[in-house]
């Protein structure tokens, strides 16, 4: 008897084991998911603190602005922010140079961008690598690295302070990576679809209009919107060439923002809301596709 | 996010944020008498403006670094010949050094802890449910989308003396005393603290996502395997899951090494790289020498040396690009 106990033992033990061991996961599971939705928690509090932080600035009353205990959650909301930010500055006049120039080179950049890439993925010829390698190289030079010789070269050409300098400086730093953005649109276009065009009698060009341009729409929007993104935010060139306060764009408006009543940091989070509105609404819509893609991918 | 990305796709990601999975060509095309031409027509207003705003203004950049060029020049076109002597004048310069050393360190600090940040939130979203699983996605995505120059406006609302809420919050924690007052950007180590948190608080959500999405795409049954072998959680990561996920944790980390090299306007907007010139990193050093004292011969030359020490440091992944350069 007791022999076969201790026979049945060791197995029994090895059974409740791995019962235990499955039930120990499952808690070990719960218990993860408990932990780590505090620490989620916890993280998505700290994250977004700041951006919770200026909306409600933006929006309380100037006299709640600034007290010496925090109001975190504001009883009164105001629009007086907005109005001192837009019409005690120049705001209407740097958002519009900031339109200007943003929409030229854009489109500038994305038509010149279409055209390259369409070189570059289409067809074969000599050089083609060492293109590609230099046009990524260009996007890891440091800002100063191109501002000091353009500074030099436009100022020689009358170029500064006017939106063509701006302009072309955005060209030379949004092109190549508008170039990156969208080849791989080109690329995932099967080669067969031309072959075939080819064999039907299309002429190259009708190829690059009737065929590639519809494929690699969604491309241009998306690059569209990231060389939008770039030329809106750019602060260095934009604060280095436009010397007048009425040719500033919007980030040079936002970094030396004052207005007639000096530090007004109310006015300044309403200006920082204004300036990020658009660019947070361009990369929630771009960017809408990724995080459904994360959320669905869990569910598996 | 489906699917499983191969190195090439995760770096395209980067680069190209949101383009469709590629497909690889089945063969490269042969040669084609009239490619060339084409491609030359097509390419050629690229080509131009590339030659016009990039190659040539880099030119005059090697050119202006071997003259005395300032801000009399600029006026009268006048300037001569120094060769070498703003180089040697530069590394014979004590505060370039410190500069570059700050950078680097500065720089690593911030790899660093956006990298681990990023991976902890990235393991962290995977054990979340849907829900909060979204709602962590959607505040990283405010984070990341936030300009850098309104971010960088925020940060010094957020830590301005007197009335700033980060003072008022660490004032009640009393184990740093009272620092209502105190002044961030006045102090060097606490600058760099500042400015440190406001670059971690952008870079964290790209690399929390991209190391996320290239978890879903790790082979699970290895990481079962293991943990039914009873391997403990720590070490499935850093032995089993880590090794998986290795060539996108390099992209990222690479890439977050080029951009935290360069990281200028959060510098510049919460300190100027002040106090006397202590948080300023080679990026700002070059602005002030080449902007606020205009002294462009020398600015020049430290834009180069920048750019070979930049290239030093990104040479693994360009020489990695080139190598896997067959669809370039």
């Amino acid at each position: 008897m007791a022999t076969t106990i201790e026979r049945r033992t060791p197995m029994r033990a090895d059974t409740t084991n791995n019962d235990g061991g499955a039930m120990k996961a499952k808690r070990r599971i719960r218990w993860d998911r408990v932990r780590s939705s505090i620490a989620a928690v916890v993280f998505c509090i700290i994250w977004f603190f700041p951006v919770y932080w200026m909306t409600i600035t933006a929006f309380k009353p100037r006299n709640e602005v600034m007290t010496a205990t925090p109001v975190f959650i504001p009883t009164h909301w105001s629009l007086q922010n907005f109005r001192t930010a837009m019409f005690q500055t120049q705001f209407l006049v740097n958002l519009m140079n900031s339109v200007i120039v943003t929409t030229i080179s854009i489109v500038v950049s994305v038509m010149l961008a279409f055209l390259a890439c369409a070189a570059l993925t289409l067809y074969r010829f000599k050089g083609r690598r060492s293109i590609m390698v230099t046009i990524l190289a260009i996007q890891m030079l440091p800002g100063t690295a191109l501002l000091i010789p353009q500074f030099i070269v436009f100022n020689q050409f009358g170029l500064l302070n006017t939106y063509m300098g701006l302009i072309l400086a955005y060209i030379a730093s949004v092109l190549p990576f508008s170039i990156w953005n969208m080849r791989g649109f080109f690329l995932a276009i099967p080669v067969d679809i031309f072959e075939s065009a080819r064999v039907e009698g299309a002429s190259e060009w009708q190829i690059l209009r009737l065929i590639t341009f519809p494929l690699v729409a969604p491309g241009i929007i998306s690059t569209s919107v990231f060389a939008f993104i770039a030329a809106w935010n750019d602060y260095l060139t934009a604060f280095t060439f436009m010397k007048d306060q009425s040719k500033y764009t919007l980030p040079v408006w936002l970094a030396s923002f004052s207005t007639p009543t000096g530090t007004d940091f109310g006015g300044q989070m309403a200006a920082s809301v204004l300036f990020s509105l658009p660019v947070v609404i361009f990369f929630m819509i771009i960017q809408g596709n990724m995080v459904k893609g994360i959320t669905e991918g869990a569910v598996k | 996010m489906n699917g499983t990305p191969s190195v090439e796709t995760i770096e395209g990601e980067l680069l190209t944020p949101s383009r469709p999975p590629r497909r690889r060509r089945k063969k490269a095309r042969a040669l084609r008498g009239d490619d060339g031409r084409i491609a030359a027509i097509l390419f050629g207003p690229t080509g131009l403006i590339l030659i016009a705003l990039v190659a040539v203004p880099i030119g005059f950049l090697l050119f202006t670094s071997v003259t005395n060029f300032n801000q009399r020049s600029l006026f009268t076109g006048e300037f001569d010949l120094v060769g070498i002597k703003q180089y040697t004048t530069v590394l014979a310069d004590k505060t370039f050094w410190f500069a570059m050393l700050r950078t680097v360190l500065f720089t690593a600090a911030l790899v660093l802890g956006s990298v681990f940040i990023g991976m902890y939130v990235s393991q962290m979203m995977t054990r979340l449910n849907n829900g909060m699983r979204y709602l962590v996605t959607l505040v990283m995505i405010f984070a990341w989308a936030m300009p850098n120059v309104a971010s960088s406006i925020v940060w010094k609302w957020l830590f301005q003396p007197g009335y700033g809420v980060v003072n008022w919050l660490l004032s009640r924690l009393v184990i740093f005393g009272d620092m209502v007052n105190t002044s961030w950007a006045n102090n060097t180590t606490l600058a760099l603290i500042c400015i440190w948190l406001l670059v971690i608080w952008q870079a964290v959500p790209y690399i929390a996502i991209t190391l996320y999405a290239a978890t879903l795409a790790a082979d699970e049954s290895c990481l079962e395997a293991a943990q039914l072998d009873g391997a403990g959680r720590w070490r499935i990561y850093w032995q089993i899951l880590v090794p998986m996920i290795q060539p996108n944790l390099l992209v990222v980390t690479l890439l977050s090494v080029i951009w935290d090299f360069n990281v200028f306007n959060q510098i510049w907007l919460v300190s100027q790289g002040g106090p006397a010139g202590s948080t300023s990193t080679i990026g700002v050093f070059t602005y002030t020498k080449a902007f606020v004292s205009f002294d462009i011969g020398q600015g020049s030359a430290i834009s180069v040396i920048t750019v070979v020490v930049l290239l030093l440091l990104t040479g693994v992944y360009i020489r990695n690009l080139l190598k896997s350069g067959e669809d370039l």
